[in-house]
């Protein structure tokens, strides 16, 4: 065993006991490293966009009276802080249009593209899909499986016909999805308890190397 | 007999009513036990993996592999293995290296893993080519934001997306962005990524430029991936920490790289902590059906 003699870890190992706490109960313990996270990773991050974003690619050129026109966004970004205000506070919809204006306009074609179309030519079975029978089985899988969920969430008419054995089939598919995140999470959540006692044991204690 | 029985169903119960907190206890222990005491698995490389890997092998000399590191310390057990797993790959077979943030909390995170590697690689480096060289062989670009503009913005031009780099360096003094200009000499972006990030690169990145996209996700988000992979939008992706343990065993094997190996010296916990958590699914529906058959 050799413990760590650095006060920063020492620190980390606190704060890791104390948010570990609250698998027995809620207590103050917890409560203050909770708020401490909050409030240090938003102390950083505006002190980061300050120095990083504001300070280099708009106050200093303004203020060595270069690209002026960056004023007049910077006072549109300001318009956000008019939430404050309830007499103004409509003012906030400005930036909050052109955010989404230009969000929309950027995102939706490509998004139709990268999600639908992409999508829809890989579920597509052609002859080349055949190049190998395993590929060719599961893009038969794939392509059932689509159509049979699809027609789970189909609810325009009554699960009559077709429709009921392909619905059920959808959600054999539904479930087999679920299943497969569940498990993910699993692997997921514990990774991280691994990551925070091997924190604990080989750089806090010692005990591991 | 009957007494048998009643005693036989009294343990269903108390199963079924058994305090949290012994299970996070016996949790704990099964996790904590294989950490102090463990056993080495070999992970073997599954198809997403080894794709990913193969293509960035084959990354020509006049292109790059860059790094977007795009989680935070809350995800760093799953994905920084990722990270430095990259990192020795591409340094081991010579490939230029560009990396970036897109999530600000990342920052740290990329540089402890750029100084793990490249004191690694210097340690024993004998001449300055065998180095690993800042500027020539790898560059830090920092981070950018909002999301849309390094992602968009250096499909045209990636020093004016980071004029400056994470220390301060004008990028187009560096020996490396003289052959690295845009989304054109890059052999495969990946994203490791805890949040939607990947999605970005996959919408912006791979639909309108047409670079390859690899990616490094936590397992929660790994299913949502797949379909990507199926449909050629993502080359490759490495999932959990269990990606993370196969790309390490692949840089070991073929690289001949030997370092430490956080996500595979993790597998033990994790494999005893699987089995662990089957075993408890499996007991609580049988007592489940046992104790509904009872109340029938």
């Amino acid at each position: 065993m050799n413990v760590s003699t650095n006060p920063w870890i020492w620190i980390s190992a606190i704060l890791t006991l104390g948010i570990f706490s609250f698998l027995y109960k809620e207590n103050p313990f917890y409560r203050v490293c909770e708020h401490l996270f909050v409030g240090i990773s938003n102390g950083y991050s505006i002190t980061f966009v300050w120095h990083r974003i504001l300070m280099p690619t708009l106050i200093n050129p303004v203020a060595r009276g270069e690209r002026l026109w960056l004023i007049l966004v910077a006072i549109i970004g300001a318009l956000y802080f008019t939430r404050f205000i309830p007499r103004i506070s409509w003012l906030v919809r400005i930036p909050i249009a052109i955010v989404m204006g230009y969000g929309a306009g950027a995102s939706i074609p490509r998004a139709i593209d990268a999600s639908i179309i992409e999508q829809l030519k890989a579920t597509v079975i052609t002859r080349s899909t055949f190049e190998t029978i395993y590929a060719g089985l599961w893009a038969i899988i794939i392509f059932i499986g689509v159509i049979a969920t699809i027609s789970y969430f189909f609810f325009s008419r009554e699960r009559k016909g077709i429709l009921k054995p392909l619905s059920y089939l959808g959600i054999i598919f539904i479930m087999l999805g679920f299943g497969a995140s569940f498990g993910y999470t699993v692997m997921a959540r514990i990774s991280l308890l691994i990551g925070r006692l091997t924190f604990l044991l080989r750089d806090w204690l010692g005990i591991i190397k | 007999m009957m007494t048998f029985e009643k005693n036989k169903t009294g343990i269903w119960e108390k199963l079924t009513k058994l305090d949290r907190r012994i299970i996070y206890l016996l949790l704990f222990l099964v996790v904590l036990i294989p950490l102090i005491y463990p056993f080495r698995l070999t992970p073997r490389a599954m198809s997403p993996v080894l794709k990913l890997f193969n293509h960035i092998d084959t990354i020509p000399p006049d292109k790059c592999l860059i790094i977007s590191v795009d989680y935070t310390p809350d995800t760093e057990p799953e994905l920084h293995p990722m990270t430095i797993a990259l990192l020795r790959h591409a340094f081991s077979r010579k490939i230029k290296v560009g990396i970036l943030c897109i999530s600000l909390l990342g920052l740290g995170l990329a540089q402890d893993a750029i100084t793990t590697v490249t004191n690694e690689f210097n340690r024993h480096a004998l001449t300055r080519d065998d180095s690993v060289v800042y500027g020539r062989d790898y560059v830090f670009w920092g981070w950018q934001t909002p999301v849309l503009v390094p992602i968009l913005g250096m499909g045209e031009n990636i020093a004016k997306v980071f004029p400056v780099d994470y220390y301060g360096n004008k990028t187009d003094t560096l020996e490396f962005m003289k052959t690295i200009k845009n989304y054109n000499d890059v052999g495969i972006l990946v994203s490791i990524s805890g949040s939607a990030i990947p999605f970005y690169y996959i919408t912006y990145a791979q639909t309108q430029f047409g670079v390859r996209i690899g990616v490094g996700s936590t397992a929660v988000q790994a299913a949502d991936f797949y379909p990507y992979i199926n449909s050629g939008q993502v080359t490759g992706m490495m999932s959990g920490m269990k990606g993370a343990a196969e790309y390490e065993q692949l840089v070991e094997e073929r690289c001949r790289f030997y370092g430490r190996r956080k996500a595979t010296d993790a597998m033990a916990s994790q494999t005893a902590a699987h089995i662990w958590i089957m075993v408890t699914i499996i007991i609580g529906n049988i007592s489940y059906f046992i104790l509904k058959r009872r109340q029938k």
